[in-house]
């Protein structure tokens, strides 16, 4: 212990040392207010988007008389929340939606709409903890490690130290726990202070705060290593900045660029235009074809399929299914092509911890590519539930009114798949 | 008989496949102060890192207070004060800060009037003790490094040209602190070129050449306590 | 001049006989190389996908049968963004945006489809592109072989050897300057290349790219000069190297993200609902086509009738549903620009606010006027948006216009009750062939270049700043030799 207190008094008389863990504790703490204060934006987001439902509804109440006007003009809001550890690691949460309102129509044809957003502030990254933890932390450390002997030898004081006895235990252990503990510090302390304020499980904080210890201990290990070969101050601190880039800057963005050649993802765009074709092309098909189809997935309704000879909303929400069901393999190839991407991804992490640990960290924060296919297949489910819903109407041809609105299925955020 | 403070028996050491040090033997009694004399390249440095354990020996036996260093560095550190050639300090940290850094790092923490006692020991001058070492003269450094070898207060010292870089009367004031610490028990092996300040302070002196001990001379105790002479011409053979 | 030549020549030969210093470029230029060739031939790919896919869905617009024209307002068409014609060299913004706009009557809907959103989480490591070459990793190579440069010279002694010999402060350091800009050139080839590339295939590019290359240029010479001015000023090649790491992290990782996350929070942009939301009421307070008492269509209604001198809606020679479908139309779309007016603000704004934040940043700087350069900035993509916008406007009118002239009245309002009358409101196919088609041409590069200057001010401005730690750096040396 009091091996730890004087290294720690020795670091503190370090001014250099001591920016750098101040410059980072700033970053850190800057990352965690960016997160909080994006995700109470996010959150303040959606209570506006639930607070302005009952107005959007008041409207809709004013003229529906016709389940068919309820399930056309009825948007419902669905949303993905912020989790408790959101605040530090955002994530993908700025380039993909996390509010979508969606209607009984087709939903190929809503499902990819974006949320308004500046790009130019996507383009750099987020700045939270995650990207502190991952980028920044690493330069820190290797900072404060890269000379731990060298240093020592360059300025004369090696062998003065080495002839004291237990040299190993009593200096460099408690020096490089020292340093590499005040690093960690710097970061778990507004973690710490975040995970508080949002109120986040215990156990999930902790196992996020086990992934930065984990991140540091690797950019720790990594410096020593290289600091232990020997040469001199410069060329260790040459070598270790090198290693970092490689690592966090030039491999990622490369194994990036080698996954998307790899794996070719379908056209987005015209999977949606086909799901257009197929659900206009309904209007001039025969009627009795079209019924027939959909009766086959919901034998249920046969008993109210009949048409009058004009418009019926039944007729309409059948196609517009339909058109759905139409490019449904190729809604699925364009997400498997998305998830195998992704999963190709965390393969990769393993080899590249930085990419490793930050993708850990979005996992863990359900902010990740995967949080969002989540998502997606939540909206999938409720839209399911909310066409079946007033399929019921239309085919029982019971009446809707402004009443019966209040009893539309709602989105479950935590799942109701 | 007590165990020697050190004792070095047919010591081999080698670096890469040089063989530095080869067949030296020596041993050193409670309060004797030994000068290794020997010119560039003979093995003293060597010796001394062989006794604190930072090179291997290939061959022979070295024990410090009777502890085999191959077997238990660490205790055989904790028996040694060394002070290296070139004295190296924090420079942002002030004497006094280096001192009680070193001896924590020692683990032999001392309080506020030893580390008085022992900078005036040393002659150090008062404003200086609180001063940054970034400021200090070599000899000023030289000074703050045996004021911290005196306050280890261990059994043995190893001293690396201890008053090269020292002027005059610096060094003579060294080599009284040293018969200082000869009559108090403590045994010193100093590795030097100071041929007078040698013959001035030592009880014996050996001559190192091609990694043993070539010849050796003991004080006499009348003075003068070694033949000038002798030690001219056997250095000057040596070379 | 002989003597600087001199000390750049002697500095490229240890550059050359250095394995760590030929290892680093070489692996800069492969990767240059690799991500010159990728994101050429990405986006070429993506261009042609996107073309193809506005051809296609222009031809699927003609081909449609005879049909009811409000049935081909909701039919609508597709919008793409055409590629940027130097989007190889700089892709800027692309990824992150949607790229396909669907345009169809009373709804503005997002730009879909954005390749951001179909990679992994590693596309946020960054996209080897030549501009992220340039921007990120030159300087970072610059840094490892420059560090030492002057600071070895002090450490060994050699320094002095060479004011003794005469050398001057000046010449040192010119010859430094020259040796690692010779350098920096060699590093800047296979991106500039790639540019040019881009260049040649769009006539009337060459100008800007020429800008571009100038503002990379400047950036690269204030690396180069800030290096060997820092490595002069630092006592050990150690400090210089750690010095200018961090400043390399500040100012190439740290200050980008945190500009942009600063601008995202002190400038908050209204949410997709938020903007759907507040229109939806203020079309509720304005006019509702459903409401038969509606004050605004009771009097646009009596404006037709007086304008059309009759009585009644029955008498009309045209078809009134068309009419109010077309006010309607107009009321919504007022509102859609006015709101989109105000979220363009909203987004130009947090775009100047990192364009501001240049002066701490020349990252920053060159990464906004290559963006600008190459139309590949959100400026670009709002303009795409608003031409989109205002075609969907224009076609949708026309269709509307349709609806008033060649669906007759009666059989319009009979159509939901009477098959008949349906088929009888089903226009000819042909009127969709003389229906416009959606072009965007990129902004025209004199306009480009106009809006690079501000971030070439900046780049100026750094400039100056490397320049006058260099001339610190001279007086330091001559102090130390004298």
């Amino acid at each position: 212990m009091s091996d730890l207190k004087r290294e720690a008094w020795l670091l503190g008389r370090s001014r250099a040392a001591l920016a750098a863990l101040l410059l980072l504790f700033l970053c850190a703490g800057a990352g965690v207010a960016l997160g909080l204060a994006t995700v109470s934006r996010d959150r303040a987001a959606i209570d506006r988007m639930l607070a302005g439902q009952p107005a959007e509804e008041s409207a809709l109440a004013a003229f529906v008389d016709d389940a068919g006007y309820g399930a056309y003009y009825g948007f419902q809001p669905t949303w993905n929340p912020p989790s408790d550890l959101a605040f530090a690691a955002l994530g993908n949460r700025d380039i993909a939606p996390t509010m979508l309102r969606i209607r009984a129509l087709a939903l190929e044809g809503q499902i990819y709409e974006n949320e308004a957003a500046n790009p130019e502030l996507a383009l750099p990254g987020r700045f939270d903890l995650a990207f502190v933890v991952v980028y920044l932390a690493p330069l820190v450390l290797i900072a404060l490690l890269h000379d731990l002997w060298s240093g020592e030898r360059e300025a004369g004081r090696l062998y003065a130290l080495q002839a004291t006895p237990a040299a190993r235990r009593h200096i460099w252990g408690p020096r490089i726990v020292v340093r590499a503990g005040g690093v960690l510090a710097v970061l778990l302390v507004p973690f710490a202070v975040g995970a508080a304020i949002t109120g986040t499980s215990p156990l999930r904080a902790l196992a996020f705060a086990g992934i930065i210890v984990l991140a540091c201990l690797f950019w720790t290990a990594v410096a020593l290593l290289v600091a232990r070969r020997g040469n001199s101050s410069a060329v260790n601190a040459a070598s270790l900045a090198a290693l970092w880039f490689a690592l966090t800057l030039v491999a990622p963005a490369a194994a990036g660029l080698a996954i998307n050649a790899g794996v070719t993802v379908p056209d987005g765009a015209a999977l949606a235009r086909e799901n257009r074709e197929d659900v206009h092309a309904g209007w001039d098909r025969p009627r009795d074809a079209t019924m027939q189809r959909f009766l086959a997935l919901y034998p249920q309704h046969a008993p109210g399929s009949a048409l009058p000879p004009t418009f019926h909303w039944k007729w309409y929400f059948a196609f517009q299914h339909l058109g759905d069901l139409h490019v449904a393999s190729a809604s699925k190839a364009y997400r498997d092509g998305i998830a195998r991407r992704a999963d190709l991804a965390r393969a990769a992490g393993w080899l590249l911890p930085p990419a490793g640990l930050s993708q850990a960290m979005a996992r863990l924060a359900r902010t990740d590519v995967a949080a969002q296919l989540a998502y997606q297949q939540r909206i999938r489910a409720y839209h399911t539930r909310l066409r079946e819903f007033y399929y019921d109407y239309l085919f029982s041809e019971k009446p809707f009114g402004p009443a019966d609105l209040a009893t539309v299925p709602r989105f479950d955020p935590a799942g109701g798949m | 008989m007590p165990t020697p403070p050190l004792f070095i028996a047919d010591l081999v050491v080698e670096r890469g496949d040089k063989r530095i040090v080869d067949g030296l033997s020596l041993s050193l009694a409670p309060g004797e102060i030994y000068a290794l004399l020997g010119g560039n390249g003979a093995g003293k440095s060597t010796t001394l890192f062989a006794i604190l354990g930072f090179l291997e020996r290939q061959g022979g036996s070295l024990t410090v207070g009777g502890v085999d260093v191959a077997a238990n560095p660490d205790a055989v550190r904790r028996q040694v004060a060394y002070l290296p050639e070139n004295v190296a300090l924090y420079d942002h940290l002030t004497a006094r800060e280096n001192v009680d850094y070193f001896l924590k790092v020692a683990g032999c923490p001392r309080s506020r009037a030893d580390v008085d006692a022992g900078f005036e020991g040393v002659g150090l001058a008062a404003a200086a003790w609180d001063e940054r070492a970034a400021r200090f003269s070599k000899g000023m450094r030289q000074k703050t490094a045996i004021a911290l070898a005196l306050l280890r207060e261990t059994p043995l010292m190893l001293l690396d040209e201890p008053t090269s870089g020292l002027d005059p009367a610096a060094a003579g004031d060294f080599h009284r602190l040293l018969e200082t610490l000869g009559r108090r028990g403590v045994a010193v092996l100093m590795v030097t070129h100071d041929l007078l300040g040698a013959a001035d302070t030592a009880d014996r002196i050996g001559l190192i050449q091609a990694g043993r001990i070539a010849r050796e001379w003991t004080a006499s105790p009348t003075v003068p306590r070694f033949d000038l002479n002798a030690l001219h011409s056997g250095f000057a053979s040596a070379r | 001049m002989t003597q600087m030549i001199a000390i750049a020549a002697a500095e490229l030969r240890l550059m050359l006989r250095s394995r760590l210093a030929l290892i680093g470029l070489a692996a800069l230029l492969l990767l240059s190389g690799i991500a010159a060739v990728t994101s050429a031939v990405q986006t070429a790919s993506a261009s042609a996908t996107r073309a193809a896919a506005q051809a296609a869905t222009d031809e699927q617009f003609k081909t449609q049968p005879s049909r009811h024209p409000h049935r081909m307002v909701h039919y609508g068409t597709y919008a793409l963004r055409p590629v940027g014609p130097l989007a190889a060299f700089d892709p800027g913004v692309d990824s992150f945006t949607g790229t396909v706009l669907f345009l169809e009557g009373h709804r503005q809907n997002s730009a879909t489809f954005g390749a951001a959103r179909e990679s992994s989480d590693l596309v946020r490591f960054g996209q080897l592109t030549p501009a992220f070459v340039l921007q990120t990793l030159a300087p970072l190579l610059l840094v490892f072989l420059g560090f030492a440069t002057v600071a070895r010279e002090r450490e060994r002694g050699s320094l002095r050897a060479l004011s003794a010999h005469g050398a001057s402060a000046a010449s040192i350091l010119g010859g430094k300057v020259l040796a690692l800009g010779g350098v920096a050139l060699l590093a800047m080839a296979p991106a500039l290349m790639a540019l040019a590339w881009a260049a040649l295939r769009h006539p009337g590019e060459g100008g800007i790219a020429t800008l571009i290359a100038l503002a990379y240029g400047v950036y690269l010479l204030v690396w180069v000069i800030g290096i060997t001015a820092i490595s002069a000023l630092a006592r050990t090649s150690q400090g210089a190297l750690v010095t200018l790491l961090a400043i390399w992290a500040i100012v190439v990782v740290l200050v980008p993200r945190a500009a942009a996350g600063w601008a995202g929070v002190a400038e908050p942009l209204p949410s997709r609902v938020d903007t759907e939301f507040a229109i939806a009421a203020d079309l509720r307070r304005m006019g509702d086509s459903h409401n038969p008492d509606d004050p605004h269509f009771a009097a646009f209604k009596q404006r037709i009738l007086k304008q059309y001198g009759v009585a009644t809606v029955d008498e009309l020679p045209v078809n009134y549903r068309g009419l109010v479908g077309a006010e309607g139309e107009r009321l919504t779309s007022e509102l859609f620009a006015l709101y989109a007016a105000r979220a363009d603000a909203i987004q130009l704004g947090q775009s100047a606010r990192l364009e501001t934040l240049g002066v701490l940043s020349p990252a920053l700087a060159v990464r906004r006027a290559s963006m600008v350069g190459a139309a590949t900035d959100v400026a670009t993509h709002l303009a795409f948006m608003n031409r989109a916008e205002a075609y969907r406007y224009q076609l949708i009118q026309r269709l509307n216009g349709l609806q008033v002239t060649q669906v007759s009245s009666a059989d319009d309002r009979a159509r939901s009750r009477d098959p008949l009358a349906d088929q009888r409101t089903r226009i000819s196919a042909d009127f969709w062939k003389t229906m416009p088609q959606f072009q965007l041409a990129p902004s025209a590069p004199a306009t480009r270049a106009a809006a690079m200057l501000p971030a070439m001010a900046l780049l100026a401005f750094w400039l100056a700043i490397g320049v006058g730690l260099l001339w610190l750096a001279r007086r330091n040396l001559d102090q130390t030799a004298a």
